[in-house]
């Protein structure tokens, strides 16, 4: 199979269509990766305004960006890097679009069986914790990866990651502990 | 308590609320219609630009024509004044060159006149 054979069976359709400037097919990509940007977004800022006006930005950028886009594991690392750059460049500027409560939709509901209060607490000093912590730590375990892989998208070497996720972890134990 | 797994369900994927889909698509419609109309605009001032320079580019051109005709003028004017000078002093000298010949002439004809007379006396 030529490289270009292989490349059409690896290339979704939709991204194919969305390069055509089909905008169904560019719905069909949003639908596939919504809840990834815009929960990177919300564990960020715990602001659904926010996290809706910063998913609706990157995505508005992936449209006009979709020629740069070389596969489908490649859109997934482009979305995830320019959503966290995104957050930490708006957290730093303080700057956005004001988007209205029907458009932020309704707070999740929370899973049963869970301690509401340690809930509340835990995303409270999350929130808390230095902007690099908290990406780190929501790339960890919002999206499972591993400390290589959010080097990657956070562009700092690797033992930088790791320091911060330790840090993170240690500082959230122990505040836990003092909260109790 | 595990803190990992509460990471984990604190952290947990949420989904934006319905409808996400169709309101980026609403802002990439709004963004285009924006980008159509500067667009638009910007070619209108672009063609209202060229049409300024055009008409400054002519009133520069008529400037400099017209300065040139007048500088042109002066020189010429400034030729034919001093032709005129020259002339004059020309005319001037050969008028005093007559005058000094005429004169001269006057002058041989009383003293010869005045020996003549000298001699028949």
């Amino acid at each position: 199979m030529t490289a270009i054979a292989q490349e059409l069976v690896e290339f979704p359709t939709a991204l194919v269509k969305a390069r055509e400037g089909d905008h169904d097919a560019f719905a069909e990509i949003v639908e596939q990766h919504e809840a990834m940007v815009y929960s990177l977004a919300w564990n960020f800022f715990r602001d659904r305004s926010r996290a809706e006006e910063i998913a609706q930005d990157v995505f508005l950028q992936l449209f006009r960006n979709l020629a740069s886009i070389e596969s489908p594991s490649h859109l997934v690392f482009w979305l995830r890097q320019v959503t966290t750059r995104r957050c930490i460049d708006v957290s730093r500027r303080g700057r956005l679009r004001p988007v209205s409560l029907e458009e932020a939709g309704e707070i999740p509901a929370r899973e049963r069986n869970r301690d509401p209060l340690l809930d509340q607490t835990l995303q409270r000093l999350i929130g808390e914790l230095p902007e690099l912590q908290r990406v780190v730590l929501t790339l960890r375990y919002q999206e499972d990866l591993d400390p290589s892989e959010i080097c990657r998208i956070v562009e700092v070497p690797v033992n930088t990651v790791k320091s911060h996720l330790h840090r993170a972890l240690r500082s959230l134990r122990k505040r836990l502990e003092s909260s109790r | 308590m595990n803190l990992d797994n509460e990471l984990r369900n604190t952290l947990r994927r949420k989904s934006p609320a319905p409808g996400f889909a169709g309101r980026v698509l609403a802002r990439i419609e709004e963004d285009d219609a924006r980008s159509s109309f500067v667009s638009k605009a910007t070619d209108h001032g672009r063609r209202w630009r060229a049409v300024a320079a055009s008409v400054t580019l002519a009133a520069v051109l008529a400037g400099y024509a017209s300065h040139h005709i007048a500088e042109q003028r002066r020189i010429e004017g400034e030729f034919a004044r001093d032709q005129v000078l020259l002339a004059m002093r020309i005319a001037g000298a050969k008028v005093r060159y007559a005058q000094q010949e005429v004169r001269a002439i006057g002058t041989d004809r009383t003293e010869e006149q005045s020996s003549i007379g000298e001699v028949d006396n």
